[in-house]
């Protein structure tokens, strides 16, 4: 029988999308022809209710501009406007800073990884990831008061110091982790099913890679060592020491390989943190959210996010408002530009596989 | 690089905004000639972003292009002022692929217009006939106030002024509890 040439919805209420965005794919029988990305299921206007608040009412609804990791905006945020300030972080706050964005790293790898192996239908894997990502979220919120939106990292440092014994729970649960992460190989990475899916789907070139601006493991699976982190430290970063792990074949399984090596790095560097904590006050005296104003400049900051790097645009006007704020995250680019290209001639058993694999996160593209 | 820029361009504008970051404003016209200079000779290669800040009291917007080197070491803010009524800048989404997508979110969002780009289509708003939502005489509450269709609340039963009055009592009442603890009465 002739095959005929349908389209199809993946998405939005789909369970192989990454959050609320929807692709429309042309088809010939099961092998994708064209692909369009399409977002606007989410938009909350976050850059242009940014611009009607205080410096300080801002930073409280940051963090909500991606659901799987919202630590990073809230330390790009927080960086952003110390920059523009001239205000300077203690060490103490940093060594918090680092340890709470490797946390958050580490969480938003278990989320990919419950989301990377369901859509090949694994769903055992999901169960034991989350599980074990509700442990960090247990350490957040004995820290924070949240599981998830912290609004922790606050413009002059942290919000509150850690509470007593908390390193212990800290080292208690990297203890764990380093045993666990190996059951996670042996399940999930080095597991058949996945390896006969993930390997030589979904390949991008290292050229292509570089001149189209893409981030993160898209990079890193690539060949290429790129990561904020070495690259132009911010924080306490380059005190410690980590390896920037890489891989060749620009696959989906390059990916993940990637993604769980960085795992481990993550739990390297959060052990060096426990050891390294210094003493002192976490936050600076800072202006009354009434009188905090920006001056008439702009900056860019940049931290490298569980997806890749992830970027603020700030510009001050010398008012107590934040004239602009723009987020550049992974997901703009990879979900229109890599996605759309990607996804043509591959299966569309593969579209949630390849997906999963390039960190797109739509709150992120609509903000 | 500097002083090639300053030389080249008559621009005096160059900052170096931290040890991986500068900036540079430039007149429009030679934003284009600019930004291959530094692909070319600087290896300048990535464009990482388009942003878009409107000064509606100077009557421009100003376009900020970040390119990053290939070794993702370094990033150039470059910075140009386009005239607010009829904003137009030139595409540059067949030298640099992702320019598509950026210049898209940009005609969204300021109602600017990127001549060659064959995609201008919406993006995140749908079927949206007003003002581009990030312009600043775009008014969001008035926007809501008129469009919108409010649901009363319900009705809240705490006296939220005598609640706070209280919690503020209490709080000081605990507070000099503490201290006559602390100072041993």
């Amino acid at each position: 029988m002739e095959n005929k040439h349908i389209t199809i919805f993946h998405g939005p209420q789909h369970p192989g999308i990454t959050g609320n965005m929807s692709i429309e794919l042309d088809l010939i029988g099961e092998t994708i022809q064209k692909a369009t990305t399409h977002v606007g299921y989410l938009h909350r206007g976050f850059e242009k209710l940014i611009e009607r608040r205080t410096v300080i009412q801002a930073f409280t609804i940051v963090c909500r501009i991606c659901v799987p990791e919202p630590d990073p905006n809230e330390a790009n945020f927080a960086m952003a406007v110390e920059e523009l300030a001239g205000l300077e972080v203690t060490p103490r706050a940093q060594y918090i800073r680092v340890m709470v964005l490797e946390l958050s790293r580490l969480a938003a790898q278990f989320l990919w990884m419950a989301g990377q192996s369901g859509s090949i239908g694994l769903y055992a894997v999901g169960q034991w990831a989350i599980a074990d990502r509700d442990l960090i979220l247990d350490l957040f919120e004995e820290l924070t008061g949240a599981r998830v939106y912290h609004m922790y990292i606050y413009p002059g440092g942290v919000r509150r110091d850690l509470p007593e014994g908390f390193l212990e729970r800290v080292t208690t649960l990297l203890i764990y982790m380093k045993k666990r992460l190996k059951d996670y190989d042996d399940i999930f990475i080095n597991n058949a099913s996945f390896k006969n899916r993930a390997v030589g789907v979904g390949i991008i070139s290292k050229e292509e890679a570089v001149a189209n601006g893409y981030v993160g493991q898209v990079l890193r699976g690539c060949g290429i060592k790129a990561d904020v982190r070495k690259d132009a430290p911010y924080l306490v970063y380059n005190e410690l020491e980590f390896e920037v792990p890489t891989q060749t074949t620009g696959d989906v399984y390059a990916r993940a390989l990637v993604r769980r090596a960085e795992m481990d790095q993550s739990l390297h560097i959060l052990d060096q943190v426990v050891r390294k904590m210094p003493e002192g006050k976490v936050m600076i005296k800072i202006p009354t959210h009434r009188k905090f104003k920006l001056p008439k400049d702009d900056t860019w900051v940049k931290v490298e996010s569980a997806r890749g790097e992830f970027a603020y645009y700030m510009a001050g006007d010398g008012s107590e408002k934040i004239r602009r704020m723009q987020v550049r995250g992974p997901s703009l680019v990879h979900a229109y530009t890599l996605l759309e290209d990607l996804l043509i001639g591959a299966e569309l058993s593969d579209v949630a596989l390849i997906m999963n694999s390039l960190g797109i996160c739509p709150p992120e593209i609509e903000r | 690089m500097f002083n090639e820029i300053k030389q080249r361009f008559a621009t005096d504008d160059v900052e170096v905004k931290r040890n991986d970051l500068y900036k540079v404003r430039i007149k429009y016209s030679r934003l284009f000639e600019l930004m291959h200079m530094l692909r070319d000779e600087y290896d300048y290669k990535t464009l990482n972003a388009i942003t878009c800040t409107d000064w509606i009291e100077e009557g421009h917007f100003a376009l900020t292009y970040m390119l990053t080197t290939e070794d993702r070491k370094y990033t150039f803010m470059i910075q140009t002022m386009i005239n607010r009524e009829d904003a137009q800048a030139k595409t540059l989404s067949h030298e640099y692929k992702q320019a598509q997508i950026m210049e898209r979110d940009l005609h969204e969002m300021y109602g600017i217009d990127f001549p060659g780009n064959e995609n201008l289509k919406e993006l995140s708003l749908e079927s949206w006939v007003h003002t581009p939502p990030l312009r600043r005489e775009f008014d969001t509450l008035e926007f809501v106030t008129n469009h919108l269709i409010f649901r009363e609340g319900r009705e809240d039963n705490v006296d939220t002024k005598a609640e706070t009055k209280r919690l503020r009592a209490e709080k000081k009442a605990q507070k000099s509890k503490d201290e006559e603890v602390k100072d041993g009465k």
